[in-house]
């Protein structure tokens, strides 16, 4: 039965590879299909209907509004100007330094990655950052790299990512917290030494372009956007400090942020408006990412039904490494198959892996959450399908492929990084 | 547009060559510097800046970069031409690594000769006068490029301040204004009549022209 399960999961991939199925249905199907395999009832105590469909759907619950949360933080932020008043003031100061220049957006990058992630955020730090960037010489694939780089910087502090581990994982959020600090120092040093390196062996590049940039319509949409307040600016440090000095739950932290924002940029008779306005924004924002959390939670709910793990436990204890060397070793050649929305991607079939792994007690909850926090590292830059790093690779004038091959090392480093940490606190 | 091999005027129908005739006769009736406030405008950072701030930066970059012809050089750039310039919209680029070098892209280099025919501006643009002034411009980038000393005297002219504390000030980087003066260099270092922004945006129409016929 362990076997079917797994063909089903090629299956799943195959069909999210070939883009035959959306991610999120492809996985909704393969939740179903598993439960069916494993003989689930339709209703009742673990069936498909109930436990699978119902209880799975809604799992994530928490997940889905601490991204929508972020999502509306990020609108509130593009729409007041806050993230292209941060981006402008790194061009001003560091400008005919490009070095500088991409390390100060790679900085601004990363503060917004804390807040939200995904095609948003590259494209709040990248719609001006990338091409004041570009005009300071910084070559194209470059500067796509930096604001990914950036973004994934901040991401061990996206609190988004902590409810969805936590969740996901069923591991309390401070745990979550605890790996993240220490997941983030990889994270940050290996994107400075992107800028620092790259800059380095790329150079400069400037263009004598005949392309008439004067018809972008994001640009004329931040023509009508004036300087945000210095202390507005403060905006994305607030649901930070609330959820990391302080130790307040995530969805207050970022509400505070959401407040925060909009009170050091809006007068007071605007607010309920743009409150609202930003609110609903937001929703289709957030609807790709909570549609897929809805998925992941049916494919959870259906992987760590008792008789899948009876099936698969067998097969996953054979073939999972438990020498703390050879699990670093083998987690670490393995890392490109969360690439392509592979099997080890945690916002796809990776989460049902990390399921199987722990409902199956191959490993504790908190090395998987190790295992696949690093994981992450590396699929929210260098994957070509994720729509953070289409956006900015096209937004850029390179594509999604070049960008891979030049991120590759090292988010590979950062992942290596975490499995390293993982193998030596947690095995 | 499929190709460079493919990019000429004669391709284009008598309408559409009157067209672009007509579209070109306007941009000429432009001043320079517009031109320079229009390549400044439509560069991040400047998003909210008046038009006669845009405009004095425009003046004062252009006239630096013709102020530095004559400026020594340690070194030329190596060159090389390639084609694909029109499909990618470059006319040139300079790269600094990992030698300088300046790329020029012959296909455009050819339509622009062209244009400048069918325009009958050969007394603006001289023949052979594009390509010597994208060799000019990318000269001047390498010569901001290497010499901190020089970009500082850029930022000084310009006048923009990023933080003022009391006397202490320091000066801001305008996005944008280093284009103004590479074309200022060339236009004044290859006796251009108009400014290569000129050009660049009749070429610009030009291969519009051909995208869609």
């Amino acid at each position: 039965m362990g076997i079917v399960i797994l063909l089903l999961m090629l299956a799943g991939v195959g069909l999210m590879l070939t883009r035959k199925l959306p991610t999120a249905f492809a996985l909704v199907l393969l939740g179903v299909a598993i439960a069916a395999v494993v003989g689930a009832p339709l209703t009742g105590e673990n069936s498909i209907l109930e436990t699978v469909l119902q209880e799975g759907s809604i799992a994530q619950a928490a997940t889905m509004i601490a991204v929508l949360i972020g999502s509306w933080m990020g609108k509130l932020m593009a729409e007041t100007g806050i993230a292209s008043t941060l981006v402008r003031k790194i061009v001003e100061f560091g400008g005919d330094r490009p070095t500088v220049v991409a390390l100060g957006v790679l900085v601004v990058s990363a503060l917004i990655g804390t807040v939200t992630g995904s095609a948003p955020a590259a494209m709040m730090a990248g719609i001006i950052g990338i091409p004041a960037m570009v005009a300071v010489g910084v070559p194209k694939t470059t500067a796509a790299g930096t604001i990914l780089m950036g973004i994934a910087a901040g991401m061990p502090f996206e609190l988004p990512i902590w409810q969805f581990f936590s969740t996901t994982l069923d591991l309390p959020v401070e745990t979550v917290r605890g790996f993240m600090l220490m997941l983030f120092p990889f994270a940050v040093v290996f994107a400075v030494l992107f800028v620092l390196v790259e800059t380095r062996r790329k150079g400069v590049e400037h263009a004598w372009s005949l392309a008439a940039p004067a018809g972008d319509r994001s640009r004329k949409r931040a023509k009508q956007l004036g300087d945000a307040p210095w202390y507005a600016l403060l905006a994305p440090l607030v649901p930070l400090v609330l959820a990391l000095g302080f130790e307040l739950p995530i969805i207050p932290s970022m509400l505070a942020g959401v407040l925060y924002a909009l009170v050091t940029t809006t007068r007071p008779r605007d607010m309920n408006k743009r409150l609202l306005r930003t609110l609903y924004g937001a929703f289709d924002i957030a609807a790709p990412p909570i549609a897929l959390f809805v998925a992941i939670g049916i494919l959870l709910s259906a992987v760590t039904l008792p008789g899948a793990v009876e099936a698969l436990n067998p097969l996953v204890t054979a073939i999972s490494p438990g020498h703390p060397v050879v699990f670093v070793v083998v987690f670490a050649l393995l890392t490109p198959l969360c690439l392509y929305r592979g099997p080890l991607n945690v916002f796809g079939l990776g989460a049902g892996i990390a399921g199987v792994l722990i409902s199956a007690g191959i490993y504790p909850a908190v090395a998987v959450l190790g295992l696949t926090a690093s994981y992450n590292q590396v699929f929210g830059v260098a994957d070509p399908t994720s729509t953070q790093t289409v956006w900015a690779a096209q937004y850029s004038g390179v594509s999604p492929q070049q960008v891979m091959v030049r991120t590759l090392p090292y988010v590979w480093c950062v992942a290596l990084g975490g499995l390293i940490v993982t193998a030596a606190t947690q095995l | 547009m499929s190709g460079s091999a493919v990019a000429t005027l004669d391709r284009l129908g008598r309408a559409r060559r009157e067209r672009l005739r007509a579209e070109c006769a306007e941009l000429a009736e432009l001043s320079d510097v517009e031109f320079g406030v229009r390549l400044l405008a439509d560069t991040p950072t400047h998003e909210n800046r008046a038009p006669e701030l845009l405009r004095r930066w425009a003046s004062v970059a252009t006239e630096f970069g013709a102020g530095l012809v004559g400026e020594g050089r340690d070194r030329a750039p190596r060159v090389v031409e390639r084609a694909g310039g029109v499909e990618q919209l470059l006319l040139a680029k300079y790269v600094s690594r990992p030698v300088p070098t300046v790329e020029l892209f012959t296909d455009t280099l050819a339509l622009g000769e062209e244009l400048v025919d069918l325009l009958g501006w050969r007394e603006s643009y001289a023949d052979g006068a594009l390509r010597a002034a994208a060799l000019a411009h990318e000269e001047a980038h390498l010569l901001l490029h290497g010499d901190v000393a020089l970009r500082r005297a850029l930022r000084e002219r310009l006048g923009h301040t990023a933080l003022r504390l009391g006397r202490f000030r320091i000066t801001a980087h305008v996005a944008g204004a280093d284009e103004l003066v590479a074309h200022g260099y060339a236009a004044a270092s290859r006796g251009l009549g108009r400014s290569p922004l000129l050009l660049t945006a009749a070429l610009a129409s030009a291969v519009r022209a051909l995208a869609q016929d």
